[in-house]
């Protein structure tokens, strides 16, 4: 459980920074371009810095919100197989999950 | 013993039957809800995300004309105002399982939590403190306050 604060704080300070460089950087419709701004799509992916911080937001909300899944499915119904079986299947879905966002990230990095 | 799908069902409703709620089981559903919305959110969010890169069956570097032809064309797909209402719902969700979250940590860690008292009539949780409730219901505002923030970004009220 202490894993779930940790992670949440991280989002805090993690999600915190990405929701400013869309919101508060300018007007929002050009951070959401593709190109043609600081804070456009690919020039946020392309600062190295601000592309850690996506890839450690992944982690955290990957784990935060599949572990709240969980918390909420083993407070629902106890039992070993149900815990085992809510577990892993949340486990493959994380891991699903990371490596198709990491997969982003490191594209949209590296796109020329 | 009722069977799985009964007990489920069962545990979930209770979150939306609120009868003779005191003030922090309404704060437990609603972080439940919020955070059920938000997981939401980010599973749509990685899904639009990977498409700046061009979509599920990229894996290789493209190039920038054919990832920014896929990205324009998600771009059109969400300028939705379904989904200008969802993110509404979404802002207020994620502000109030962020402050209410802040909050439950700083209880984990047995802040705010005022001192043991014997429960007496009418048997008010006594760690239910002021400064939690004030915590609440900062939430709360705060989370109005960005639900009108999308509001005006979406629709200019």
């Amino acid at each position: 459980m202490l894993l779930h604060y940790v992670t949440g704080i991280g989002i805090l300070i993690a999600g915190g920074v990405h929701l400013f460089t869309v919101f508060l950087t300018g007007p929002y419709i050009q951070n959401l371009a593709f190109t043609g701004g600081p804070y456009s799509v690919l020039a946020v992916y392309r600062n190295m810095l601000l592309a850690i911080t996506l890839e450690l937001l992944l982690i955290f909300v990957d784990y935060h919100a599949l572990n709240g899944i969980r918390i909420i499915l083993i407070e629902f119904h106890q039992g070993t197989s149900w815990e085992r079986g809510v577990s892993w299947v949340l486990i493959v879905t994380g891991i699903l999950l990371l490596v198709y966002g990491t997969r982003t990230i490191l594209i949209a990095n590296a796109l020329a | 013993m009722e069977p799985l799908t009964t007990e489920l069902k069962r545990a979930l409703f209770g979150w939306f039957y609120p009868y003779k709620y005191n003030l922090e089981r309404w704060a437990y559903a609603l972080q439940r809800i919020s955070g059920l919305a938000v997981a939401g959110y980010f599973l749509a969010h990685i899904v639009e995300t990977g498409n700046v890169v061009g979509g599920l069956d990229v894996w290789s570097i493209p190039s920038r004309g054919v990832a920014g032809d896929v990205w324009a064309a998600t771009f059109r797909f969400l300028d939705n105002p379904l989904f200008d209402v969802g993110l509404v719902v979404i802002g207020f969700m994620l502000v109030y399982h962020t402050v209410n979250g802040v909050r439950l940590t700083l209880t984990e860690f047995g802040l705010l939590q005022g001192r043991p008292a014997r429960p007496d009539f009418p048997y008010e949780p006594k760690s239910f403190t002021k400064a939690q409730r004030a915590l609440f219901w900062i939430s709360m505002l705060l989370a109005a306050g960005t639900a009108i923030y999308a509001l005006n970004i979406f629709f200019g009220v």
